[in-house]
């Protein structure tokens, strides 16, 4: 840990200002106590520029390194404005504008497609819907509890904490994950290759059926080669589609996991009929 | 794992932390609400550069099917919500500490709960409808109804 804290200084000093911004920017205990907001926001960015200058610099384009500082340093700091606004509205809005700098990072990471669907249902449904019950349950003028914040100073410590720790087992392990699996080549092998396997299905399926006896597949036990390409425990990668690719991620989706897609649509009809059932209804009483 | 899916990470951890300390001071209803979302999109980031280091799909389908649970888990929570300010007249959630196990100590109450209507009871709690095949045998009445389908 102290090899960590002296090699990574810059993250310490980071997280601890962009604590102090956070705390700063908080609603106090007192209800009406009301505390400048130019210092917290200039600890705030003051402590996600160490932070976001402490991850590294990594060998990428000029255009990837501005659009990943403009939607990472928006997003981070959105989030802390929603968290600390006194108003639901101005926070809901403040969360809008987190998920679009969210969908930046998503379309720099190719994903598109999330992207997308992430603006569509957050953006154009959540979103509006928040907005609706905040101008129906809004009370007239500010409200006391929006005033106020409850053991704030012991949540944030608790959070940066939290939030230092993963920092460091991050930057401490050398994780070798994402690299070629070895190609585990036994004596012997025929000079038969194991096509590819590419997803999940086709390797239960390859293990389901068996190998037919005879002709000129190998024996069960022959040994096999392994794909070279990088994957987990699940699924290797597939080489025709990259990753994020439309038609590539269509094909997954209903192939591999139509059942979690027939399941996630009964999950939608379920929540609907439960919400109707769970709103008030306009007979027993107006808002 | 390259330096640039480790600041990915990063951003994702800093996303979930921030709403995590949203949900715990926040004491408006649709602010934890909104606070629990923003550490959805922490995870979901932390998913896609999952997917993204081991080169498949999973991470971005599961963050498909995350958002779906999202959209159920925000309707189902508004529509929670409203019912609850239909009984209290307020967001606040200290009002409903009542609902702790009755053997846990009272939260601290670091301000006044404030009720409009003066009543710290909630009267108009939500009653169940009985579910089930109605037994034969005894007549239905309107104080037996629940009893009796109960013990079906």
């Amino acid at each position: 840990m102290m090899d960590w804290l002296q090699a990574h200084p810059m993250t310490v000093v980071g997280l601890v200002l962009w604590a102090v911004g956070v705390l700063w920017l908080m609603p106090g205990r007192q209800a009406g106590s009301t505390r400048p907001k130019i210092p917290g926001l200039l600890f705030t960015a003051a402590g996600l520029f160490a932070f976001c200058l402490s991850c590294g610099k990594p060998q990428t384009q000029l255009a990837d390194e501005v659009m990943f500082w403009v939607f990472a340093v928006s997003a981070l700091l959105c989030g802390v404005l929603m968290i600390t606004a006194k108003n639901p509205v101005y926070a809901a809005l403040w969360f809008a504008l987190a998920t679009l700098a969210t969908c930046g990072l998503f379309l720099l990471q190719s994903a598109p497609f999330l992207a997308a669907a992430t603006i569509i249902v957050y953006a154009g449904a959540v979103i509006v819907t928040f907005l609706f019950v905040i101008m129906l349950a809004q009370q007239s003028g500010a409200a006391g509890y929006d005033q106020k914040s409850g053991q704030s100073v012991m949540a944030t410590i608790s959070a940066f904490v939290l939030l230092g720790a993963v920092a460091m087992t991050l930057q401490q392990e050398k994780l070798e994950i994402g690299v070629p699996i070895v190609v585990a080549k036994a004596k012997g092998a025929s000079d038969e290759v194991a096509p590819a396997q590419p997803n999940m299905s086709a390797m239960m399926q390859a293990s389901g059926s068996g190998a037919p006896a005879g002709g000129p597949t190998p024996p069960p036990d022959a040994p096999e080669e392994k794909p070279a390409v990088p994957g987990n425990l699940l699924s290797s990668a597939d080489p025709e589609h990259a990753v994020g690719d439309l038609k590539g991620l269509g094909r997954s989706l209903f192939s591999d996991y139509l059942f979690a897609v027939e399941l996630a649509g009964t999950l939608l009809l379920v929540a609907s009929i439960g919400a109707i059932a769970l709103a008030p209804r306009r007979e027993q009483g107006a808002l | 794992m390259t330096p640039e899916d480790l600041r990915f990470l990063l951003v994702g951890a800093g996303l979930f932390i921030l709403g995590a300390i949203g949900f715990l001071t926040r004491r408006n209803l649709i602010l934890m609400v909104l606070s629990a979302e923003l550490m959805m999109h922490g995870v979901s980031m932390t998913l896609v550069t999952f997917g993204r280091i081991h080169q498949t799909q999973e991470g971005q389908i599961f963050t498909i099917f995350t958002l779906t649970v999202a959209a159920c888990e925000a309707g189902l929570a508004l529509a929670l919500v409203l019912s609850l300010y239909r009984k209290s007249h307020s967001l606040d959630i200290n009002l409903w500490s009542e609902l702790r196990e009755p053997d846990m100590p009272a939260p601290v109450q670091d301000a006044p709960a404030r009720i409009d209507d003066g009543s710290g009871s909630y009267g108009d709690t939500p009653k169940l409808t009985p579910a089930g095949i109605a037994p034969k045998d005894p007549p239905r009445t309107k104080s037996s109804a629940g009893a009796s389908s109960a013990r079906t």
